[in-house]
């Protein structure tokens, strides 16, 4: 155990010789330092959420809200309401037309089906 | 999430809900006025506002017209149909056609006559405001507007523009 420390006490030392002795005289690639700040940063930058995420996080979160309950299900019913009211209304205007003229076709033999 | 997504649905279901329910009140009055045997009088009826007593009256003065219509719309499809073989057999202009065209104006006369005494009675037999609302709608809808041969007629000239 005692060797082994010794022995890789010299393989440090000579390591630290030769990086000591090396020198590098190739140029680096132009931004080179910007570009390994990058990476290196890359991989803690948060990933942005997908659309669904979003949506079941939005379900979860704020749909369950009191207020927004109350006023989406008031919005709707209204909406549901509203609608009814005005097909119900253009039915009655159909039906009531279609009345009136058949009102006519029976008394006016010019206007009668033929 | 459970919740959420609950109350979503609800809001859909209520208002489908509300929907159906204000439709099917709303519309409840047409369907009313064609169920009966005579749809048009119970429009008539609903659309000027008459009581009973006047929707009874107005009902047998216009089973007592239906007859005369019925027979004014036989004799002018006899008509038609005379004036169409005289002008199928020719290419000129005949003492026949001449009198068929005669005949069908007399008939167009007679209808109209027979038309406008009934609408009269039946205007006289609603409150006054209503009768008179009554008497400009047939008016619009018979004479004023292009109805039968002058509908026929004004299709014909549209063609020609």
């Amino acid at each position: 155990m005692a060797m082994n420390t010794n022995e890789s006490g010299n393989h440090d030392e000579a390591l630290h010789k030769l990086l000591k002795e090396w020198r590098a005289d190739a140029p680096l690639p132009a931004h080179f330092q910007a570009a390994v700040w990058r990476r290196i940063e890359q991989p803690h930058a948060p990933a942005s959420p997908s659309f669904w995420d979003v949506v079941t996080n939005w379900i979860g979160t704020v749909a369950p809200r009191p207020a927004f309950a109350a006023a989406y299900i008031a919005l709707f019913l209204t909406a549901g309401v509203a609608a009814g009211l005005t097909q119900a209304r253009q039915e009655t205007v159909r039906v009531k037309g279609e009345l009136g003229d058949r009102y006519i076709r029976v008394l006016d033999p010019y206007q009668a089906p033929r | 999430m459970k919740k959420g997504i609950l109350i979503l649905v609800l809001g859909l279901v209520l208002a489908a809900a509300g929907y159906g329910c204000v439709y099917f009140v709303c519309t409840s009055s047409a369907r009313h006025l064609q169920c009966g045997s005579q749809p048009e009088l119970a429009w008539l009826k609903d659309e000027f506002k008459l009581s009973d007593a006047e929707f009874k009256r107005i009902s047998q003065l216009h089973a007592a017209y239906l007859p005369q219509c019925a027979e004014m719309c036989r004799q002018i499809e006899a008509q038609n149909q005379r004036l169409r073989m005289l002008l199928a057999a020719t290419n000129q202009m005949t003492a026949g056609i001449d009198s068929a065209i005669a005949e069908s104006a007399r008939l167009r006369g007679e209808c109209q006559r027979n038309m406008l005494s009934h609408f009269y009675e039946v205007s006289r037999t609603m409150p006054p405001e209503q009768g008179r609302r009554y008497l400009a709608w047939v008016r619009e809808r018979t004479f004023a507007s292009g109805a039968g041969m002058m509908r026929d007629n004004e299709k014909h000239h549209e063609n020609d523009k």
